[in-house]
């Protein structure tokens, strides 16, 4: 027996610059959330989560980030950047990869200015002295989201959209290369929808340290008109990964879903229409 | 200059003054003249040397010091819990230390430690035996999330309270008495060399806090944000639990049961100076300190031939104080 074939097949895989996950699986208990999950994901690219509730979205993104905690039982490895997120101190890895969460309160008046700073956290040591040059920092961010006039306002104040554009510029004081958001566009009006997925896109394609994101959606549509790579997951694992193009196909958006669709390929990019059935719908 | 600015100004001013001000009130009083003869030169009478620097002088500042530590310790509970209700009192730390004075108190004198000195060792080693029930709890699987830690908190101050009350019910009612009335809180004990052991600890907590200060803040939006920001929650979490016992484990030890600062002057404070940790432990310190000055000054002036337990003095004007920061809000 030679065991060489897949070690050899990891280390061509994860030498690979950019987001690599290999035979990712975890588990709370007896369910299973995520289940052999394989993909490549090449640096510089934007990457969209798609599936129903409860597929897996927010667990993947989760392990990516390494904070699923360790109630979970998980097996697999993240790689990025050829290293095994894993196996990174957690300080060091928040300033490789930074998270914007789905949007939450805290019980205390925080001002986007003071939410914001919080960015430049992985990069100070344990005790830090303030510095001014971590204002002029917090600005600039602050700016390229468009967002320098509201800093001292109170950030439960602000809207959705300003909100989630508060949480990005944060994720950008981080500085690091892997940005991944758990639906960034949920509870936002079409016009915050098109302007946030428009920045992400732009982040990505800065010339000299594009970002690579990873984000969880749930309208196919805008997913389509903004990533350069879907992968579709339902009931935890992995059932296509691609070019919206190639992915999004009537057949698997219909198993996926459960509900008809037509889906028209332009060169505009893709459109899906879902167009249930009375029956389909009252299946539910 | 900004409102916040001018807010710190007079909160440092007063924080510099309160004790000099304050020190002319008592059952000897000291005439403002007799204070400033003392503080330049000496003292015009040996009975103004004594009452000024043996027993007023050591009492306002180990109020200022003593309500600087309990502000600070509520302060440091409430972001590591998220809770702006968390407050020393709910982590079973001042039942701790009453359990440990009541279990002195009605023990014949075993002669191991100088007089006067086994209540406070006991109340210390009372505090710090709870804290470490509460770590315990906290490290554990029923207490992660900080609503649990502060549920289990409750408890366990519930628990140690009815065993406080069990002793004190079966021990004879002179030492159920003395220990009432230590639970009810007296900046009296206090001398010089306690000055020093509520200094050292307080003076290494805002220097840690201070400097620690931003990752305290990433506490406050969750544990989760704070580990994508490189912050170990958990750790964070047992060490403002340490700092918070261990200033209230001194001040308890030597002043009893003061309630209401550790709750209420970090509510001021955010709403004065913002949220953010170096602030609220920095205007925790001056506030906590100048308010327990003034609160002891009318513990002492209050009633005509006595003192007022000063911890009901602060549960008083804490209690007024919460309802109407409650009608505030609504």
């Amino acid at each position: 027996m030679c065991p060489a074939l897949p070690w050899l097949k990891t280390s061509t895989m994860t030498s690979l610059p950019g987001l690599t996950a290999e035979q990712l699986s975890l588990s709370a208990g007896p369910t299973r959330l995520l289940s052999d999950i394989s993909f490549h994901l090449p640096p510089g690219q934007v990457l969209g989560v798609l599936g129903p509730n409860g597929a897996g979205k927010t667990s993947l993104l989760q392990q990516i980030a390494g904070t699923s905690g360790n109630r979970l039982k998980s097996s697999g490895t993240i790689y990025w950047q050829g290293e095994a997120v894993q196996q990174i101190p957690l300080h060091e890895r928040a300033r490789r990869i930074a998270q914007v969460d789905q949007l939450h309160d805290s019980v205390f008046a925080l001002t986007l200015f003071q939410v914001v700073r919080m960015g430049l956290i992985p990069h100070q040591p344990l005790f830090a002295l303030p510095n001014s040059q971590d204002d002029h920092q917090v600005m600039s961010v602050l700016q390229q989201v468009g967002l320098q006039e509201k800093a001292r306002q109170e950030f439960a104040t602000l809207s959705g959209g300003e909100q989630q554009r508060g949480l990005i510029a944060r994720a950008l004081l981080q500085r690091a290369g892997l940005l991944l958001l758990d639906e960034p566009v949920n509870h936002l009006d079409v016009y915050y929808q098109h302007s946030i997925l428009a920045l992400l896109k732009s982040l990505s394609r800065r010339p000299d340290d594009g970002l690579t994101v990873v984000m969880s959606l749930h309208d196919i549509n805008l997913a389509a008109a903004y990533c350069d790579q879907l992968a579709i997951v339902a009931g935890g694992r992995l059932l296509a990964f691609g070019q919206p193009a190639e992915v999004l196909t009537a057949e698997l958006l219909e198993r996926v879903f459960g509900l008809t669709c037509i889906v028209n390929h332009t060169e505009h990019g893709t459109r899906v229409d879902f167009c249930p059935s009375t029956a389909e719908v009252i299946q539910l | 200059m900004t409102s916040v600015r001018l807010r710190w100004a007079l909160l440092l001013l007063s924080a510099l003054f309160s004790p000099l001000f304050a020190s002319l009130f008592g059952s000897a009083g000291l005439s403002p003249g007799v204070v400033w003869q003392c503080m330049t030169d000496t003292c015009p009478g040996r009975v103004e040397d004594m009452i000024f620097f043996d027993i007023r002088l050591p009492r306002v500042l180990g109020a200022l010091l003593a309500g600087g530590a309990l502000a600070i310790a509520g302060a440091t509970l409430q972001n590591v819990t998220r809770n702006g209700l968390a407050d020393p009192y709910l982590f079973g730390i001042v039942a701790g230390a009453g359990l440990g004075a009541a279990i002195v108190s009605v023990l014949p004198d075993i002669g191991w430690l100088p007089e006067g000195t086994s209540l406070p060792v006991a109340a210390f080693a009372g505090a710090w035996g709870s804290v470490f029930l509460v770590q315990g709890l906290a490290a554990s699987r029923w207490a992660r999330t900080p609503e649990q830690l502060l549920l289990a908190g409750i408890a366990l101050s519930l628990m140690l309270g009815a065993a406080t009350h069990m002793v004190l019910y079966i021990g004879e009612p002179f030492a159920a008495n003395k220990v009432m009335f230590w639970m009810m809180g007296s900046l009296t004990r206090l001398e010089t060399p306690h000055l020093l052991l509520i200094a050292v600890p307080l003076f290494f907590a805002v220097i840690l806090l201070w400097l620690s200060g931003r990752r305290f803040d990433a506490m406050l939006l969750g544990d989760k944000t704070a580990l994508s920001l490189g912050v170990h929650a958990g750790q964070m979490r047992m060490l403002g639990l340490i700092v918070c016992a261990s200033l209230t484990a001194v001040v308890v030890a030597h002043c009893g049961g003061i309630g209401f600062v550790g709750l209420m002057i970090p509510h001021i404070v955010r709403r004065w100076f913002g949220v953010n940790t170096r602030a609220v432990i920095l205007g925790s310190l001056l506030l906590g300190g100048v308010f327990l000055v003034w609160a002891d000054v009318l513990a002492r002036t209050l009633l005509e031939s006595q003192e007022l337990p000063i911890g009901i003095i602060t549960s008083a004007i804490g209690s007024v104080f919460f309802l109407l920061m409650m009608r505030q809000r609504a």
